[in-house]
């Protein structure tokens, strides 16, 4: 049999409760409970952590850096954001009107 | 990792990556033109082949040199004369071998293997810095590896930090964090010799007497011996030539060094130059320097046999992982009880 | 059994208490230097990159509870940590012989391992609630921790008992080589029945028995034999130690003894 340095999980590391877990390397693991004993000293030994999550690097499918211009917009999407909309300056309009008009009265 | 590109074939990043393919200097315009404007390269990215392997080389070097640097600190843990002191050199060694796990990984995302690493690096094809090329004779060597060399470490390593590769980059933010308390903890042993009884600081001066040749020459050649810095450096590959790196440790650990009290060598003929504002020395012989990272140096072969044998000793276990995770359930036993 | 008294500072505790007190003390502190100095010689020699890593964190746990224990120990009078752990001659250390034993292989290191993290736990667990509250604190502030190792050491005996033929020959040897060592940690000394009656700490006879049956078990399921009618090794309680703890103390004090009176 070969000598391998077994396979890569990749690891993800939650600080605190309610946050997010976020990626932070890589552990050479022979499965995946074993993977998680040793993640927890090479990334958990000085860090804060409440949960750790290992995957087999090979199950992860990603996109490919040479596609990232597939993640631009090609037209204008601005009608889903709320800088898209002049609300502020709208209803500021309106009241000023509704002065202007009592002011006339 | 799989990548996937459902508009092109092949591999992702490795098409005409050499002089002379097609398309190369079309990729190549844009790779440097990302990477001058500080974008990180990422793996899966495409990269001039030269990039990649000068990057492999770089990065194994770098991992080596972390896994044989655990060889000549570990050595004194049994030492330690303090129970403080053990434990802090215990942390030391386990980060450094930490750092080695994270950079033989990132080289790893290059596209070679660590089982390759390792075998190159036992079999003595593979460098790694010359520093470790030498005995830890006493407990003052361990203080000034730990100041001294970690400091020229971090040197290094904060300017590498800022490189055009992303995961070494990411590598290195963390390993320079971790450095930073071997250096504090190097400079707190060698402030507690140098303040200490005769027999103390006599031996931390030893030690720095010992180890000035391997810490003047710890950042490479000379930029006159040195060759490819300015592709490297346009590359992002490296950020500062040799020199540069040289002259920022000394003007930082000069007078610090002085101030405990210590001296260096007279026959390295340090001295401020305060017009131009840099250390002058006599230059280190780069023959011996090349001499003894080919393997020729005093504790070279030491090395090698002791990462050898630990990776032979280690075989039947690593087999016998890889041979429980193909047997279902063995999991079920660990968590129970206890 | 407990009389019910708390002794919640060491100026509490007196007579013969005290004494108890402090022999406990010295085999706990004494058993986790011993194990760690063996253990931190791991540290850059693992079989791999990861469990090096991992390994080398046992080390320092243990290590770092002697100092706690001797921190306890100067609080009730004796020498400060440092002057116990590195002055001593062999005789009056109180380590059992599983702790100082050579690291010999990656079997026979996660073996005793296993074996002193079972002893711990189960030690740890009946320490929490010690008359002695300065220990009580302590033993359930290091929980955790401690559950950590045991995670760890379960993992390497099913590991590598349920690996090859020729790693579970090699941990059955391992086994076999480490059992009455192991056993040996249970050695009762003349305070053992004043420890259990103040509720300092357990009587060694519950712990081993305790540990005996979760051994047995994770062995078992781990595809090893448990050895029967094994023969205690004992001494190590009373200052009897094999050679190799003093080749270790050589070692551990050579540096120190170069200056003693200096810090380092």
């Amino acid at each position: 049999m070969s000598d391998t340095q077994w396979q890569i999980f990749e690891v993800f590391h939650q600080q605190v409760r309610g946050e997010p877990h976020v990626y932070v390397g890589s552990v050479h693991a022979p499965d995946p409970e074993a993977a998680l004993i040793l993640a927890k000293e090479q990334y958990g030994r000085r860090q804060a952590s409440v949960s750790l999550w290992v995957v087999p690097e090979d199950a992860i499918t990603a996109t490919s850096y040479e596609d990232v211009d597939m993640f631009d917009h090609g037209t204008d999407k601005s009608y889903r954001e709320s800088f898209g909309y002049e609300t502020t300056k709208r209803i500021k309009s309106i009241v000023a009107d509704r002065t202007e008009s009592r002011g006339e009265a | 990792m799989v990548r996937v590109s459902p508009t092109r074939g092949g591999q992702p990043g490795l098409r005409g990556d050499k002089p002379g393919d097609p398309g190369y200097e079309e990729n190549l315009a844009a790779f440097e033109s990302r990477v001058s404007r500080g974008d990180k390269v990422e793996p899966g990215d495409w990269m001039p082949d030269a990039y990649r392997q000068q990057l492999i080389r770089l990065i194994h070097v770098h991992a080596n040199s972390e896994i044989c640097g655990a060889l000549p600190e570990g050595g004194w843990i049994p030492n330690a004369p303090s129970l403080k002191r053990k434990l802090a050199l215990i942390a030391k060694v386990q980060d450094e071998v930490g750092h080695a796990q994270l950079l033989y990984r990132a080289a790893e995302t290059l596209g070679k293997s660590r089982e390759e690493m390792i075998e190159e690096l036992i079999s003595g094809k593979a460098k790694y810095s010359n520093v470790f090329h030498y005995h830890a004779e006493t407990w003052a060597d361990v203080a000034t590896i730990s100041w001294l060399i970690d400091a020229g470490a971090i040197v290094n390593q904060t300017m590498m930090a800022e490189g055009s590769y992303g995961p070494y980059a990411r590598a290195l933010k963390r390993i320079c964090y971790e450095e930073a308390f071997h250096l504090t903890h190097g400079y707190d042993m060698c402030i507690t010799l140098a303040t200490g009884t005769k027999l103390q600081h006599d031996m931390l001066q030893d030690a720095v007497n010992r180890w000035w040749k391997p810490i003047m020459m710890f950042h490479g050649p000379g930029d006159k011996v040195s060759r490819h810095t300015d592709l490297l450096m346009r590359w992002r590959v490296k950020m500062k030539t040799n020199d540069e790196q040289r002259q920022q440790f000394l003007k930082q650990y000069m007078p610090k060094i002085y101030q405990l009290g210590l001296t260096v060598p007279d026959e390295w003929e340090m001295r401020f130059d305060e017009v131009e504002g840099v250390w002058r020395y006599r230059e280190p012989d780069w023959d011996e320097f090349l001499h003894v990272v080919r393997g020729n140096g005093p504790a070279s072969a030491l090395r090698l046999r002791t990462r050898k044998m630990a990776h032979e000793d280690g075989a039947w276990v690593r087999r016998a992982l890889q041979s429980a995770a193909g047997q279902s359930a063995v999991g079920e036993s660990v968590a129970g009880a206890g | 059994m407990s009389t019910g008294t708390t002794f919640s500072a060491a100026g509490d505790i007196q007579g013969e208490e005290r004494s108890a007190l402090i022999d406990l003390l010295y085999r706990l502190g004494d058993d986790d230097l011993m194990i760690g100095h063996r253990n931190s010689e791991w540290t850059g020699l693992a079989p791999i990159l990861e469990a090096d890593i991992a390994f080398s964190s046992m080390a320092q746990d243990e290590i770092g509870r002697a100092l706690s224990y001797y921190r306890m120990l100067h609080a009730l009078g004796e020498p400060d940590p440092d002057t116990i752990a590195f002055t001593r001659a062999a005789a009056a250390y109180r380590c059992a012989s599983l702790a100082s034993l050579d690291r010999s292989d990656w079997a026979f290191s996660t073996v005793r391992q296993y074996f002193y993290d079972v002893a711990t736990t189960r030690r740890l667990a009946l320490m929490a609630d010690s008359s002695y509250t300065p220990l009580s604190q302590f033993v359930r502030k290091v929980g955790g921790e401690q559950k950590y190792h045991m995670m760890h050491s379960r993992m390497w005996v099913v590991r590598l008992g349920k690996g090859t033929d020729e790693s579970r020959l090699l941990m059955q040897q391992a086994v076999e080589k480490a059992y009455p060592h192991a056993l040996g940690m249970f050695e009762a000394t003349e305070w053992d029945a004043v420890i259990a009656g103040s509720g300092i700490g357990p009587c060694e006879a519950d712990v081993e028995a305790s540990w005996v049956e979760e051994v047995a078990e994770h062995l078992s399921a781990s595809g090893l034999a448990v050895p029967t009618n094994v023969e205690p090794t004992y001494g190590g309680r009373c200052g009897r130690h094999p050679e190799e703890l003093g080749c270790l103390l050589e070692e551990m004090q050579k540096v120190y003894k170069l200056e003693p009176s200096a810090p380092w």
